[in-house]
């Protein structure tokens, strides 16, 4: 038997993978600096939850919040179609926030900040996932199948022209190529699976609400990000890894959690500021961070 | 009678925004990338206050004056220690912006780390019971808020127009490889926009204790606003960053009188987005301003 907490965390690397690789995808392949991956994650979430709540079966639901969650990354790269840089994160930043004050506001669908208690396990063909272990398998899959399918999307032609945007943007344009198209792609597909993980998520937790996608997460995952190296696959599933297990090993320390929070939260920050001063390109980064 | 209360509501509002905005502003004209760990230099000093006047009992003015000299700091060393190297390693906006990012969660967690998670309040003035002025309600508290911050804007367009520093500081922010050919120290003048952006921050995080609750959280928020407000002003320029405040906290406070209150920080948001999209420039910005980059 495996120790049932370690199953716990676990699961929760799966849904970073996820998390993590699919905003590679933007951030690294593609260049987008987009700091509301968080709200992709939260919407996937409660669109998936809702949906369940509401008697559609979970595999809809589950398709649902990716589908929901890339339709608003179309609309975010629609509306930020002339920003770059520090003004596209920030812009997209503010769009986490937007997607939090009405996940906290729309009471009557979201029940606010009391969140949303007794989502139910997912049932697939039949067969309800309820154990832990049972889940694990599920969300591995899941994040199995995330990363092969993004693995093969960076292979491809499409690939190479999603970081040919990130180098040389006015180059691509000059070949002819329609890059906006190819931002929206990227983005829409990396909201895909931060939608899936979402729902991967609520599922597993049963219980969500609106603080649960806020700030702090869009830090974790940005830190992974960064840790495992700007573009690249490998490094993202590595430091997924590393960045969620090692923290644990502060509860051998055994603070209280009124503690354990905020010094997990600097050791994210030093981790953040470190590897930016001393090795910019992470563990296994082609490219120097932007 | 609601309407000049909405209108005090703003100007208060605007006030705070205002000092965050300049200070932001300031910084990011002369050195083009968003100091967003500003935001917690702001709380740092209002926790400060809270630390050596609450706690510790050292006179009011003199608590004030020691946490607004090492918000200061806190920003010059940021600078110096993390900002310098990193430019001069060459690296882009976004790895500043990160870095910054990192330095405000860290401060943030810190503080929580330190004073808990729970809110407070420094109990300077007495709660007085308001003045009518013009059919509004404002304290006294709240006036010297809208006074002090007049005073400081005025005395920062002193220094930035009327001084030898504020005109070295236009002209890096205005061209970086043209001032720097006509012997203007970038770093040294990175490092007063640093120390004064931060001096303004220190003083808003002290009227924002006195005004309201601190709580370790609130610097992303008031980051954002003060954000928000130089980019309707304008981000190439101090003083319309100050208007852009003002007109930020108006459109705050009149929105919620029509909006749940919960939306105020989406207001914000939502202004920050229609700026960006049809006019980057800002209301009053000569630049390119968003497009610039």
């Amino acid at each position: 038997m495996i120790n049932p907490y370690l199953i716990h965390l676990l699961i929760f690397v799966g849904i970073y993978i996820i998390l993590v690789v699919s905003l590679n995808l933007a951030l690294g392949y593609t260049g987008l600096l987009n700091l509301g991956h968080v709200a992709f994650f939260g919407i996937g979430a409660y669109t998936s939850a809702l949906l369940v709540k509401a008697g559609v079966p979970f595999i809809t639901a589950f398709f649902s919040s990716g589908i929901v969650a890339g339709i608003f990354g179309y609309l975010l790269v629609l509306a930020t179609k002339k920003l770059k840089g520090d003004y596209l994160a920030l812009t997209t930043l503010g769009f986490s926030y937007v997607v939090y004050s009405v996940l906290i506001n729309w009471g009557s669908l979201t029940r606010g900040p009391l969140g949303l208690p007794g989502i139910p396990k997912p049932e697939l063909f039949g067969y309800v996932i309820t154990s832990g272990e049972a889940y694990l398998l599920f969300a591995g899959f899941i994040a199995l199948l995330v990363v092969l399918f993004i693995f093969f999307i960076i292979q491809s032609p499409f690939g190479r022209l999603l970081e040919a945007t990130r180098d040389d943007e006015l180059g691509l344009r000059v070949l002819g190529k329609n890059t906006f198209a190819l931002k929206c792609k990227a983005m829409m597909i990396s909201a895909f699976f931060a939608g899936i993980a979402g729902s991967v998520y609520a599922h597993y937790i049963t219980y969500i609400d609106p603080g649960s996608f806020m700030l702090g997460e869009i830090i974790l995952m940005l830190t992974i990000v960064i840790v495992g190296g700007i573009a690249s696959l490998k490094g993202s599933v590595v430091a997924t890894f590393l960045i969620i297990l090692i923290p644990e090993l502060l509860r051998f320390f055994h603070l209280p959690s009124s503690v354990l929070g905020p010094v997990r939260q600097m050791l994210y920050a030093l981790i953040l500021i470190s590897i930016v001063l001393f090795r910019p390109r992470g563990l296994f980064g082609r490219i120097d961070l932007a | 009678m609601v309407m000049s209360q909405l209108v005090m509501n703003s100007l208060i509002a605007g006030s705070i925004y205002a000092l965050v905005a300049c200070g932001f502003s300031l910084i990011y004209t002369t050195n083009r990338f968003m100091h967003f760990a500003h935001g917690t230099t702001i709380v740092a000093a209002g926790y400060l206050l809270y630390q050596l006047f609450q706690v510790l009992g050292i006179p009011f003015f003199a608590a004030s004056f020691v946490s607004i000299c090492l918000a200061g700091m806190l920003g010059l060393s940021t600078y110096y220690y993390l900002y310098l190297p990193l430019q001069k390693r060459k690296a882009s906006n976004i790895v500043l912006l990160i870095a910054s990012i990192g330095v405000l969660i860290f401060i943030e967690n810190l503080i929580q780390l330190i004073f808990g998670a729970s809110v407070k309040s420094i109990g300077y003035i007495k709660i007085a019971r308001g003045m009518d002025l013009l059919g509004a309600v404002i304290t006294p508290l709240q006036l010297t808020i809208i006074l002090s911050s007049i005073i400081l804007l005025g005395v920062l367009s002193f220094l930035m127009y009327k001084t030898i520093l504020g005109r070295n500081m236009r002209a890096v922010a205005d061209n970086p490889e043209l001032s720097s050919i006509i012997g203007i120290d970038h770093v040294k003048v990175s490092k007063y926009s640093f120390l004064i952006g931060s001096y303004l921050a220190g003083i808003a995080g002290i009227l924002i204790g006195l005004e309201q609750n601190l709580e370790p959280t609130m610097g992303t928020s008031l980051m954002i606003k003060g954000f928000t407000g130089a980019v309707i002003g304008g981000v190439g320029s101090v003083p319309a960053a100050a208007l852009g405040s003002y007109l930020l906290g108006f459109a705050e406070n009149f929105g919620i009188w029509y909006l749940p209150s919960g939306y105020k920080d989406a207001i914000a948001f939502i202004l920050l987005f229609l700026f960006l999209l049809f006019r980057p420039s800002g209301m009053f910005g000569r630049e390119k301003g968003a497009s610039h980059d």
